[in-house]
């Protein structure tokens, strides 16, 4: 703790530094704890449908007839214009990136050598700058760019479960592809 | 508004993602924890911290008095027995995942001998009849080898 | 509603490890900032808690563990909490407070204790995503910031250089402040660039780091102020806004939020040209160019302008517009709701003329502060003004 007066505010810091070394060699007194709770998240109907239509092969959206609209990942309702969306609209499986990582970290922020690709894809036949996050695979990642075309890969049927990752990654549209 | 209310009936479309809470948690004692818990390594005795304005003796210790919220100094510590009466118990026969525990666990609230402060701690006797309130009770401890510096190295109260 | 001044600020050291608890943390910066103001606890009449996810402690409702550390057994206490944006929203709600008149004087506390929380802070990030749309995905929050870093630079055509630059002046900002986690008063452009790649185009020293801390601020009516000081600081504006969580269906390049909140705490302040009003700013910055994002934003000048203005000097700490002359999270810290102390707090030690060697030339009157949080979402706005 430096308590030692220090000219302006603050005028000292409060506080007991402890180094990750203090805490892996048990200098200090601590208390470990492993967090045991388990969830089951429901998917709702828009969720339920979207990820049927993947196990499928197909992207699937909602259309808001007031926004004029196309929603996805789709939802019930526009959050827009507050209203219910309207109709299912199957999209097709190209679109666009919109922005992209290459990421050398982990979901634990642990360091790792091959850097995933990730992003997020606008889906073609939803409205612009509307799609998800996902993966990207099949090129270098010196090749991924801003407004490049792309293409879901699927993973076989048989290994599909109803999941955003029934789409393996989305891989380069070599001829741009139509809209 | 029909959208809403759209009849699931495969209830594999009711379906539902599982997910866990994946962290694990390191609580540091802090700075009246560390100094309660490395006294307690080395002996058999509680520490308490007592606030001179309002005369509070803290169970477990504290570095500031709630009521009055100032600091207590290092000379308002003192030892205490590691000992103390009976104030509420209770005797659970399932666990936390509500399975039947094979012997009733009898789990107390302890007022601390020379403090205004209480802990919760395991019970031992053979009276589970017993009313326990008001029992004289003491802290059986682990080993000096085996204390490691958390709340489970006073492995239950004893009754007297 | 009722005039709202500050009266005193306090903070704790910042560290990724603290032995102390969250509740001696909030105690310590109670401490301070009751010191600062010359009063005792007995005066405050109603507590506001700010603490981000229960998951970085550890401790689910820890507003309600944290309650005797911040001074208010047996009183009206309340947490609040929108994520990164808490650091701003909970004077927000420490204002409301005062203003409405149901408190003379209210504190306003912040904690966190990232350090608790393994294998990593990032491990707790996860559980902010959406469970069945991202989470499947192993996101990573890095990953957030670095598409959304991307879309800005792509859509200005704007060069890692200017944006590391921000964290060269932050973390040189920040050798002037005693809790500070990083300082560094010779840090270079090149050392950003040439750090470790975390997640591209996010290098290790664009990234403030997690830290355990705690913040508290002392709020009062015009009135009371009178009785403690001559010289009070008062709170002219405030504002909030969220968008929603479906951050993969707009453009990420502007935030909207930050500028609808900026508009809001503007138009109660009387600003009708923030560029000319406002003095200084503590805009968020978590990572470089987020507070080159909240500066637009905060409409403190065009899109795509914030870099220019950050390489030609002009947000330096005697420029014309002092940007985070605290040291900003880059600099001191980012346990997440406590960086009320950078935020808020040094508004109040700036325009009181208190900051010490971080103090800006020039007798600022005006000083804007904003926070951001959720995913993508949040913006939080306060603007204090010299009385």
């Amino acid at each position: 703790m430096s308590d030692t007066k220090i000219e302006g505010q603050p005028g000292y810091a409060p506080g007991t530094h402890v180094s990750g070394r203090d805490i892996r060699d048990k200098k200090i007194p601590y208390t470990w704890w492993e967090v045991e709770a388990q969830y089951a998240y429901s998917l709702g109907p828009a969720n339920a449908r979207f990820l049927k239509e993947l196990k499928e092969g197909k992207i699937i959206g909602r259309t808001c007839k007031k926004c004029d609209r196309v929603l996805v990942p789709p939802r019930m309702f526009c959050e827009w214009c507050y209203s219910p969306t309207n109709e299912w609209v199957y999209l097709k499986d190209t679109g666009t990136v919109e922005t992209f990582s290459i990421s050398y970290l982990d979901p634990d922020a642990n360091r790792i050598e091959e850097p995933i690709l990730v992003g997020v894809v606008s889906i073609d036949g939803a409205s612009p700058k509307h799609g998800f996050m996902h993966y990207f695979g099949e090129m270098k990642p010196e090749e991924l760019h801003i407004g490049m075309r792309v293409k879901a890969v699927w993973k076989p049927e048989e290994e599909r479960t109803g999941s955003v990752r029934d789409i393996k990654y989305f891989k380069p549209l070599k001829d741009g592809g139509d809209e | 508004m029909m959208t809403f209310f759209e009849k699931q009936t495969n209830p594999l479309d009711q379906a539902h993602h599982m997910g866990n809470l994946m962290v694990d948690n390191m609580y540091t004692s802090g700075t009246a924890g560390k100094k309660f818990f490395t006294h307690l390594k080395e002996n058999d005795t509680f520490l308490a911290s007592r606030c001179k304005k309002c005369g509070t003796t803290f169970f477990p210790p504290r570095l500031y008095c709630e009521d009055c919220f100032i600091e207590i100094p290092e000379e308002d510590w003192k030892e205490v027995p590691a000992q103390g009466t009976v104030r509420l118990f209770t005797i659970a026969t399932l666990n936390t995942f509500g399975e039947k525990l094979d012997e009733p666990k009898v789990i107390g609230m302890i007022d601390i001998e020379g403090t205004d402060g209480a802990m919760l701690g395991y019970i031992e006797t053979d009276e589970t009849n017993k009313d326990l309130i008001g029992s004289k009770v003491k802290a059986v401890l682990r080993e000096k080898k085996d204390r490691e510096g958390t709340v489970k190295d006073i492995r239950y109260f004893q009754v007297l | 509603m009722n005039k709202v001044a500050v009266i005193g600020g306090g903070m704790t050291l910042f560290r990724r490890h603290l032995n102390e608890t969250g509740k001696e943390l909030s105690f310590l910066a109670s401490k301070m900032a009751l010191e600062e103001a010359g009063i005792q606890n007995s005066d405050i009449d109603m507590v506001v808690m700010g603490s981000a996810p229960c998951a970085f402690d550890g401790i689910h409702m820890k507003g309600e563990n944290l309650l005797d550390g911040t001074g208010a057994k047996n009183k009206p206490y309340v947490r609040v909490f929108n994520g990164g944006g808490t650091g701003v929203f909970a004077p927000i709600a420490g204002w409301w407070h005062v203003a409405s008149g149901v408190a003379d004087v209210a504190m306003v506390v912040c904690e966190e204790k990232m350090g608790s929380c393994y294998p990593h802070p990032q491990t707790a990030f996860q559980t902010i995503w959406d469970p069945i749309l991202d989470r499947p995905l192993t996101p990573n929050l890095v990953w957030l910031f670095a598409m959304e870093m991307n879309r800005y630079m792509t859509r200005h055509n704007i060069k890692k250089e200017d944006i590391a630059q921000v964290a060269v002046k932050n973390k040189r900002n920040a050798v002037g402040h005693p809790c500070a986690q990083l300082p560094d008063e010779n840090i270079t452009v090149e050392d950003v660039l040439n750090s470790e790649i975390m997640a591209w185009p996010v290098n290790l020293l664009d990234i403030s780091p997690p830290s355990d801390g705690a913040s508290a601020l002392i709020l009062c009516s015009e009135e009371k102020a009178k009785e403690f000081t001559d010289d009070p600081v008062f709170v002219d504006g405030v504002g909030w806004n969220i968008d929603s969580t479906m951050w993969t269906n707009r453009d990420l390049y502007f935030p909207d939020y930050v500028a609808n909140a900026a508009k809001m705490a503007y138009k109660m302040a009387g600003i009708k040209d923030p560029r000319k009003e406002i003095d200084f700013a503590e805009p968020y910055d978590p990572f470089t160019y987020k507070e080159l994002h909240h500066m637009e934003g905060l409409l403190l000048c065009d899109k795509g302008e914030a870099p220019v203005l950050t390489r030609e000097g002009v947000t330096e700490r005697d420029g014309d517009l002092p940007i985070c002359p605290s040291g900003g999270l880059l600099g001191v810290g980012n346990p997440i709701a406590a960086t009320m102390g950078q935020k808020v707090c040094e508004l109040y030690w700036q325009l009181a003329g208190k900051a010490g060697k971080r103090q800006i030339p020039g007798d600022p009157q005006v000083g804007v502060g904003q926070a951001w949080g959720d995913i993508m979402q949040m913006g939080t706005v306060i603007v204090l003004r010299r009385g």
